[in-house]
């Protein structure tokens, strides 16, 4: 369990800083308006929103390292999971990126954040079944020693 | 309780060791895999390019194969122009059964955002074509009007618009091909008629008016009469009419295919590299383990165990964390490939399509076949010692 | 029932030198006999019990289960031997950590090819609770105090109604009224089952639960020390 902590912690800050460095915005690209004034594209705003998501996982990564209880395990692993389901949508569904293959968004963004989400939902899942195996009462054990 | 669910409980039982067989298990799956994906998904690319052509021999301006090939391949727009006089004489070449013009143009550069720019448009005479027709006909039932484009793959109508905008000139989009992984994913095929239109409108309504030399022709797509040897008509072609270059369709992307063999060796060279390393560490892990272990062992020989079965649950440990890790690694890999091929297209500059299922089930099987034989090798010397090892001494730990 | 025939047994520290374990014994274990054998720590007494159950071979001598030298046995004849008809009681922990009580005392029937292995759980679970270990079939074994960790090896041991019973100083661990409790066990299992024990120990205070006893020193069994009771 400890090595799902350790995982998502990692995957927290592919999900959290890769989208920083591969937006239109941060490629110096923008929406330009007629009279000159522009305004960010919508990778822009993925991006901004991936921290919202990287952040409570990177939690969630470092209490179950700590954590013992299967409890706390199972909610965790839970929790891990549906913020990898929120770092899918966020690119495809929820905000988006640029429709344009030759964008960096679209072609680096947008699959890191799909990526990241799916291992991350991949390794919640496990968490749950190992979390579910862990004895409870009189027996409680240590989560392993992984 | 039977051999495979003992080798279940030990793997459990240990899991920092099993976490770092399996990791080099997932690695070496990975790697073939992915090895595997990109060599034969360049290749898949490279012909289904070359039957979209749909030509035995593409006659391009002398000195411009290179910038044609890599047009087509890439996606890198170029023009290049020769005079139109080649077509004639071209179809007079002896053996020649069908010629058909085309012209390379491109768009303009960033033109508008989130569209697809520098696109690589191929106009096309539709009387004399054999190389779109015949699939318009299949796919729409009928043939190109003016106005109306096909695309490749990759090519789309921007959110909000009816059609594509180019050089001031609104197009349909009337049909879009299937991927090929190459250049022609981005490309526009239109009618020499539509071409025209839009050379005419853009002088009044592009930022850059689109210029078609008069009485020019970019390439002559050649088909060669059936049991004719194509490169016997290429070298014709060569021999009679100057300032033309002849590639024929098997020779098409030489230079390209000299980069994948290239880029095959650095990959599998680093494949051989990771397959070394890890038949060490998995060794060397499989030795630590066996060497703690070797009292339990002992004590499973004293209780009955053969040394046959002793070596079938270290060897059984080892297959098992083989198959979970190469099942892992091939999933992730397949994932990242597919998520990331544009970006793969874009690095490596070549092309690519991830392989058809037959194929890619293939190579997902050698990858985790690859994954068992590497670890089950590094496994079976240590797990051969600690099983014929003397059972007392064993357990005087 | 085990017979040593002027047995030797050297084992080998590096390349030139070897540790001489056990030195010309000669000694022969009845059928339905609860030997004792006593000595200091380096004596030759578990070497002793690993010779007679085949774990090892002599360097010289012989040594003859139920008249078959354990030489002339193929290494799967020597397993099938030892499964069905030798129960091993260890010195030290000797169960697998990563099985339950359940399944550790269940383990030696999958070895045996012969027996179906379904009828294990039953007789495993029957001999625990034999033992006292009823309520204790799922647990790990490092849930479980020092005592109940060795009744589980005799459990284990029991599992496929052996013929003899080789026990390696089974209580050195323990308290003294552990101790008891698992000497009355060896005692009474003798009594009423007559399956013939062989029981290391350093302590002599343990020879009154055996029919016969003998000291060993130096890798040697001391002359006259064969006693019967």
């Amino acid at each position: 369990m400890k090595a799902i902590g350790i995982f998502f912690m990692l995957l927290a800050l592919a999900i959290g800083v890769v989208p920083q460095f591969t937006n239109c915005s941060a490629q110096g690209r923008a929406i330009e308006l007629p009279g000159g004034r522009t305004i960010p594209m919508k990778c822009h705003w993925t991006a901004m929103a991936a921290p919202a998501v990287a952040v409570p996982l990177l939690v969630v990564g470092g209490l179950m390292f700590f954590s013992r209880r299967r409890e706390t395990l199972w909610a965790l692993s839970l929790l891990g999971s549906v913020l990898g389901i929120f770092a899918i949508l966020l690119p495809t569904y929820l905000i988006g990126v640029c429709a344009s293959d030759e964008m960096l968004c679209n072609i680096a963004m947008k699959p890191t954040l799909i990526f990241g989400g799916a291992v991350t939902l991949g390794a919640g899942l496990v968490g749950l079944v190992l979390a579910g195996k862990i004895r409870s009462g009189l027996f409680t054990e240590a989560a392993g020693s992984d | 309780m039977s051999l495979i669910r003992l080798a279940l409980r030990n793997i459990a039982g240990n899991t920092f060791r099993s976490f770092v067989v399996l990791l080099c298990a997932l690695l070496i799956s990975g790697m073939a895999l992915t090895t595997g994906m990109i060599l034969f998904g360049a290749d898949n690319s490279l012909r289904l390019a070359m039957d979209r052509l749909g030509a035995d021999i593409i006659v391009v301006p002398e000195g411009a194969a290179d910038r044609v090939e890599s047009a087509l391949l890439m996606g890198r727009p170029t023009q290049s122009w020769m005079p139109a006089s080649v077509v004639d004489r071209v179809a007079a070449a002896m053996d020649v059964q069908a010629v058909s013009p085309q012209l390379y143009l491109a768009t303009l550069s960033n033109a508008s955002c989130c569209t697809v720019s520098d696109m690589f448009l191929i106009a096309y005479d539709p009387r004399t074509d054999f190389v779109v027709t015949p699939w318009l006909e299949k796919t729409i039932g009928g043939v190109l009007r003016l106005g109306e484009v096909i695309g490749g793959a990759d090519v789309f109508v921007p959110a909000g618009e009816e059609g594509i905008k180019l050089y001031g000139y609104h197009v349909a989009l009337k049909a879009k091909m299937e991927p090929t992984g190459t250049g022609l994913d981005r490309s526009l095929f239109l009618t020499i008629e539509t071409a025209q239109e839009m050379a005419r409108v853009s002088r009044i309504k592009a930022e850059k008016p689109l210029e078609i030399p008069q009485n020019s022709v970019s390439a002559v797509m050649v088909k060669v009469r059936p049991g004719c040897n194509p490169r016997a008509v290429a070298l014709n072609i060569l021999v009679h009419i100057s300032g033309v270059t002849p590639i024929l369709s098997p020779d098409m992307f030489q230079s390209q295919r000299k980069e994948l063999t290239a880029l095959r060796n650095g990959v599998v060279m680093a494949l051989i590299i990771t397959l070394v390393f890890s038949v060490l560490l998995i060794g060397l892990v499989f030795s630590m383990a066996a060497n703690e272990r070797r009292r339990e062992l002992g004590v499973l020989r004293a209780l009955g165990a053969t040394r046959s079965f002793v070596f079938q649950v270290l060897l059984s440990e080892a297959g098992l964390l083989a198959m979970y890790g190469g099942v892992a690694g091939a999933a992730l890999t397949i994932l990242a490939v597919v998520l990331f091929r544009k970006l793969i297209i874009a690095t490596l500059g070549i092309p690519f399509l991830v392989p058809a299922l037959p194929m890619l089930a293939a190579l997902i099987l050698g990858g985790l076949a690859c994954s068992l034989l590497t670890v089950m090798l590094a496994a079976m010397l240590p797990a051969y010692r600690i099983s014929h090892e003397d059972p007392s001494i064993a357990m005087r730990e | 029932m085990i017979v040593f025939e002027n047995v030797t047994k050297a084992y080998p520290v590096d390349k030139k030198n070897r540790v001489i374990a056990l030195q010309e014994v000669n000694l022969e274990i009845p059928h339905g006999a609860f030997l004792v054998i006593t000595g200091r720590s380096g004596s030759g007494k578990t070497t002793l019990l690993n010779l007679a159950a085949g774990l090892t071979r002599p360097t010289a001598g012989r040594v003859l289960f139920e008249d078959v030298d354990w030489r002339s046995l193929p290494d799967h004849r020597q397993s099938l031997l030892r499964n069905h008809k030798i129960g091993f009681v260890f010195q030290f922990p000797s169960l697998l950590p990563s099985l339950t009580a359940l399944e550790n005392v269940a383990l030696p029937r999958i070895f045996d090819q012969g027996r179906a292995r379904q009828g294990a759980y039953e007789r495993a679970r029957g001999l625990l609770r034999s033992l006292a270990l009823g309520d204790k079939l799922g647990a790990y074994p490092r849930q479980l105090s020092v005592g109940q960790q060795q009744r589980l090896v005799i459990a284990r041991a029991l599992l496929n109604e052996p013929e003899i019973l080789l026990a390696d100083e089974p209580t050195s661990d323990l308290d003294e009224q552990t101790e008891s409790e698992i000497m009355e066990l060896f005692r009474q299992l003798h009594a009423n089952t007559g399956i013939t024990i062989v029981l290391v120990t350093h302590s002599t205070q343990l020879i009154r639960y055996g029919t016969h006893s003998i000291k060993m020193a130096d890798g040697r069994v001391l002359p006259c020390s064969l006693l019967e009771k």
